[in-house]
Order: C-alpha cells, then sequence, then structure tokens
C-alpha cells in the first residue's frame, strides 16, 4: 500500500501541483509494484519499501501525523514508516510506565511515559532509521523509518507493495526491514515507463531471528 | 571501612537510610507493588532436612508432608524521579526463622537512559549477585520449575551482595549488531559466614531464600556450633565480584563471575559461634532459547571456602545443572539433571565432604497473572560420609519427594 494519496487539502493541492509537472513533463505514469522474498523465495511481509525519483527529484511526502503506542509490554506498532517532518505521538497503554529512548543518529530524544501523563508529540527532521527502546523494559524494541521518498510503505502478507500513478522516469528503489543482515538495506535503479512495472528483490542472506515476542512478561530479559 | 563493622545494628542503619531516601523522593511516580502465597501439597521421603540440622537435602522432609507454606511474598518498587528506584522483596517462609517476615532483597538502583549505545547501572543494597539465569521471575524465583538448581539453591541460601554494584553495559543491538555485552562489578561486606551451610550439610535442592535478618531454618540444637545468620561483617573486609554477559539478540545469553567475599578465615565471632569463610569461585551460565519455545539452560560452579582456626581447612566445591523446557502457551514442562561434589581437605571420604546428583521434572501452568499451578518430582541421589560418622546413618541416601504448588498473585499500581 502506498502512503502517497492521502486527503488533506494541503496534500491535494500537493499531490495536484505535482501530478500536473508531471503531466507537463512527461504525460504518462504507470503502476508500479515491488516484491520482496526472502532468500528461500518466500516473501517478506512487512519489508519497508521507499521509491525515489533520480531525475528531476520530487520532494517528499506531506508530514503526517503518526501513533506509537505501548501496549502490553510491546511498541505497536513495531515498525513506522514516516515522511520527513513528520510528528508521532507516543501514548502509553500499559498500566506500567515506560521510558522510551532512542540514540540513533536520525533523531535522539527520551520519553518518561507514565499513566495518564501524555508527552508531546515528537518530530522527525532527518531521515534514517531511528530504533526505540524502553529503559525499564529492555525487551521492548521498534523501529521508525523516516523517509524522504514521495513513495513508501510496507508490503502486505505476500510480500507486495504497490504505487499508482508513478510518472515516467529513473527511480532508486530501497527496500529495508528490521531483521535483514544487510542492514543498510537492498537498493535498485529501475525504470517506470507508460507499462506496469515489477521490482522484484530477494535477499541474498537469510534473515536474522525474529524477537521472541511470546516469553512472559514476568521474565527478565 | 568503618562502615564495615559489627553485625546487624549498622547493616540495619544502612536499611533505614535507604528506607528515608525512598519515602523522601517517592511522590513523583505511582509505585508498584506485589502480594503472593504459594501453598504447597508435599508428599516426600526425604532426611531430617538440612533446616533443622540434618544431613537433608530437601526443604520438606518426611516429617514435613501434606499441605505446607511455599512462601508468602510481598514486593514494592517505588520510583524515585526518573532514573532512579527503590525495590523491596519480603518474604514468609516457614516457621522456624527468627522473623515472621523478613526480607530477601532491598534496593535502590540508578539507570540512567543509554546514549550512543552505552548504558550504566548501580544498586545500591542488598541483593543477588548476577549468576544466576534461571531465577529470572519475580522474586529471584525460577520460572521452570519449583525447585531451583543445586547452584541457585546454594546462593539463595548463602549469598547475598550487601554493598554497591556497578554495571556498563554496550547495547548493540540497538545499534544494528546481534549482541549486547555487559560487565558487572560490585563491592560488598556483611557476608563472612557465607561457605558455613555449604561444609556443615552440602549442596542442597529447595527454593527457600536466607532472609537478611534470619537465619537457615531452625535455630542450632547444639549451642557451640554456628546460629546460622549469614549476613554479618566479622573482619572489616569488603569482598568483591566481577563478572560479564554477553547476550546474543534475546535468543542466547552467557554469563560468567567471579566471586570472592575476601574474608579473614582466622577471624571468629562468639557472638555468631562462627568463623569468617573465606569464599572464591568462578560461576558460569548459559541459556538458549528458540522460536519454538525451547529453553536449554547449563551452570557450573567450581570453587572453595575456607576457615583458619589452627591450621587452614579448605572445602572444595563444584556443580553443574543441565535443564531443558519446552512451553506451549501458558503450560511448561522441565526436566533437569544437577551434579554437585564437596570435598573437604582432600579427602573424599571424610565429614564435610559429599558427592551426589539429582533428578527434576516439572509442570507448570500460568493461567493468568493471578493463578498458577504446578506439579514438580524431584529425587536426590547423595553420598554424605558425615551421615555415617556423625548420625550413625548409611551414607549413601536417594530422597524424593511430589509437590504440588498453587500460588496466587495480586498486584498493581498506587
Amino acid at each position: 500500500m502506498s502512503h502517497r494519496a492521502q486527503s488533506t487539502p494541503c496534500r491535494w493541492l500537493r499531490a495536484s501541483l505535482a501530478i500536473a509537472f508531471c503531466a507537463a513533463a512527461y504525460a504518462q505514469a504507470a503502476t508500479f509494484e515491488v516484491r520482496v522474498a526472502k532468500r528461500d523465495g518466500q516473501p517478506l511481509p512487512g519489508a519497508v519499501v521507499t521509491v525515489e525519483r533520480e531525475s528531476a527529484a520530487l520532494g517528499p511526502a506531506p508530514p503526517a501525523r503518526a501513533i506509537m503506542d505501548q501496549v502490553n509490554l510491546a511498541f505497536a506498532p513495531d515498525v513506522l514508516v514516516i515522511p520527513v517532518h513528520s510528528t508521532i505521538q507516543f501514548p502509553n497503554s500499559d498500566a506500567v510506565g515506560h521510558q522510551v529512548y532512542s540514540f540513533s543518529s536520525a533523531r535522539q530524544f527520551q520519553l518518561p511515559l507514565y499513566r495518564g501523563k501524555p508527552y508531546p508529540p515528537v518530530q522527525f527532521d532527518q531521515p534514517g532509521v531511528v530504533t526505540l527502546g524502553c529503559n525499564i523494559h529492555d525487551n521492548m524494541l521498534a523501529y521508525i523509518v523516516v523517509t524522504a521518498a514521495p513513495w513508501f510503505g510496507r508490503a502486505d502478507e505476500r510480500g507486495h507493495w504497490t504505487a499508482a500513478e508513478v510518472p515516467e522516469g529513473r527511480y532508486r528503489v530501497r527496500v529495508w526491514h528490521p531483521l535483514l543482515n544487510e542492514p543498510a538495506g537492498l537498493e535498485r535503479i529501475v525504470e517506470v515507463g507508460t507499462q506496469p512495472v515489477t521490482a522484484e528483490f530477494r535477499l541474498t542472506k537469510t534473515l536474522r531471528p525474529a524477537p521472541l515476542g511470546s516469553r512472559p512478561h514476568s521474565w527478565d530479559y | 571501612m568503618g562502615l564495615l563493622n559489627g553485625n546487624h545494628p549498622q547493616f540495619a542503619r544502612l536499611g533505614r537510610a535507604i528506607v528515608w531516601c525512598v519515602l523522601g523522593v517517592s511522590s513523583a511516580h505511582a509505585a508498584d507493588w506485589e502480594l503472593s502465597l504459594d501453598l504447597r501439597a508435599v508428599s516426600s521421603d526425604g532426611r531430617k532436612s538440612f533446616l533443622e540440622d540434618g544431613q537433608g537435602k530437601l526443604r520438606f522432609d518426611e516429617d514435613h508432608q501434606g499441605i505446607q507454606l511455599g512462601r508468602l511474598r510481598a514486593a514494592w518498587t517505588q520510583p524515585l524521579g526518573e532514573v532512579f528506584a527503590a525495590h523491596i522483596e519480603a518474604s514468609r517462609w516457614d516457621d522456624l526463622d527468627k522473623n515472621p517476615i523478613d526480607l530477601t532483597e532491598a534496593y535502590v538502583e540508578y539507570r540512567p537512559y543509554p546514549r550512543a549505545g552505552w548504558r550504566s547501572r548501580v544498586r545500591l543494597g542488598a541483593f543477588y549477585p548476577p549468576m544466576s539465569l534461571e531465577n529470572r521471575a519475580r522474586g529471584w524465583e525460577t520460572p521452570y520449575t519449583l525447585t531451583p538448581s543445586a547452584i541457585s539453591s546454594w546462593v539463595g541460601e548463602e549469598l547475598r551482595t550487601i554493598g554497591i554494584e556497578g554495571q556498563f553495559e554496550w547495547l548493540g543491538t540497538r545499534l544494528g549488531h546481534d549482541f549486547d555485552v555487559q560487565l558487572t562489578g560490585a563491592v560488598f561486606g556483611w557476608n563472612d559466614p557465607a561457605g558455613t551451610m555449604l561444609a556443615q550439610h552440602g549442596f542442597a535442592l529447595h527454593d527457600r531464600q536466607t532472609t537478611l535478618f534470619g537465619r537457615v531454618g531452625a535455630p542450632q540444637s547444639d549451642p557451640a556450633e554456628s546460629k546460622k545468620e549469614l549476613f554479618h561483617e566479622m573482619d572489616d573486609r569488603p569482598g568483591y565480584y566481577a563478572g560479564a554477559q554477553v547476550r546474543y539478540l534475546d535468543r542466547a545469553v552467557f554469563n560468567v563471575l567471579h566471586y570472592d567475599n575476601r574474608a579473614d578465615p582466622t577471624v571468629e565471632s562468639q557472638e555468631l559461634r562462627d568463623m569468617a569463610w573465606k569464599t572464591r569461585f568462578d560461576a558460569m551460565a548459559l541459556r538458549i532459547e528458540t522460536g519454538g519455545d525451547w529453553t536449554l539452560l547449563v551452570q557450573a560452579i567450581e570453587g572453595y571456602t575456607e576457615i583458619n582456626p589452627f591450621r587452614p581447612l579448605v572445602w572444595d566445591f563444584e556443580s553443574q545443572s543441565v535443564m531443558l523446557a519446552k512451553r506451549w502457551g501458558k503450560h511448561l514442562l522441565a526436566a533437569r539433571y544437577d551434579s554437585f561434589e564437596v570435598e573437604f581437605d582432600d579427602r573424599p571420604a571424610w565429614t564435610g565432604s559429599e558427592d551426589g546428583n539429582a533428578w527434576t521434572a516439572a509442570y507448570s501452568y500460568e493461567r493468568d497473572t493471578h493463578w498458577r499451578f504446578a506439579l514438580e518430582w524431584l529425587q536426590v541421589e547423595s553420598d554424605v560420609p558425615a551421615r555415617s560418622i556423625e548420625l550413625g546413618e548409611p551414607a549413601f541416601a536417594r530422597e524424593s519427594k511430589l509437590e504440588l504448588s498453587v500460588r496466587y498473585l495480586l498486584g498493581g499500581s498506587t
């Protein structure tokens, strides 16, 4: 699913301008699909896909307001993809307190989240991967991918991600997942013309083991 | 070390200081509390328990069958501002201890936010040294079995860090790597008698943790023998430990610890009717967990304890343990093998020496956050020369027990 089309007046305006510009420049657009598979050929659901134009660069998608909650001693969702300059609210749906932190270079912060004490949203102005942790509960782990790409999203259960109406041009497609053994992710240049295009990514290395999610919360790390 | 002289009064003063510190700064954040009652139905053919001056290896012996109190426990965690927290654990085990309810742990922890992948942590008070990868549940219990390994049983019986501990940690998994690394060091006092129980009755298999102001079981029947009170300072010499832990994602943990209470083995306390036991050991533990909810736990310890009343008397000890557990949702099955050995003065057939092993199988069902049901079978075989030399019993004993536990836990935030 693509996050490009979002229904606020500002976004409509920007989208319309972009389409007008693209229409003038290329007059053509196509459906663009990315398929991500693991090393064994099985789909990789949840993979983060970002698509940036190499030729005549397009700006990032409009900023969004997102939520990263804490439910049952886990971050929800486990991965969030947002355009640069977006803000994220960190509520706390647990009865216990959390101390959410990031020391990633893209955004560093510390949020003491106690029940009934809301904290102002955090703004993310620099592209990159922000790793979240909790200073009280060490097994809590989540990621925020901040992107300057105009098209982005996460692959569905089949490992597919689709964007409609992608104008003709050269694009840099990046694929990232928290369990990749290639920490920087995979990337490739793809030409989009007038016909639907599919870019297939297949990992060359096996994934790192997924976190053990089902362990009782009363056990320590 | 003026702080480290005498017995309980100074230790109590430290405790009072911690309590005042907690009360003084505690208003900002909600405290978490827990209360639990663990009742047991026991069938046992154990010899007279070590808790009553016997040479039996079990907590509940032949004379303590039927309905028994497993543990009554109360715990309190109080955040003190953002990066400090106080934690207190109190328990009642049985009627034979000095106090009806007493503390097993009480400490203040400083846990600042990590910076650039590094985090430090400091604990001040009374707590367990970080060596058991088994006792990872609330109240320093093992979630796998009712009875912990021989190693953890001994730690719960004789060891407590009463002092200050610092940890320095590299959080590689937060930087895109697969490993975290942690270094630990501590300086402590008030644990000079540690080792006296090991020399007196060897290893045992039990879940009873000695309380800070209590003793190991019933009062000593022989007025010339040790009072079995373990948390005292006798020689004004602080002990230390140093350890390291490496974690692979959340799948595997490897822990090593070198421990030395640096007791002066020539010092004697009339009040405790005991000497300072110089105890030094190395311990390792490895825990591997799989995505299929299997857990493999391997532990080993090797060391010695020494007193020097007129010449050095040394008890070498070692123990190893392997446990395999499998979890299906709320159900858990575990099997463990323990082996243990104590050798006094290089004389395996002499009093003070022993050789033994134990098998444990346990099933537990954690119905919800309140109720837990567990059933455990344990058999321990041991060859203890003191049984024949001092008690006139056969040196070899095979003891077994079947124990059903029903635990109810209440918890909340204030």
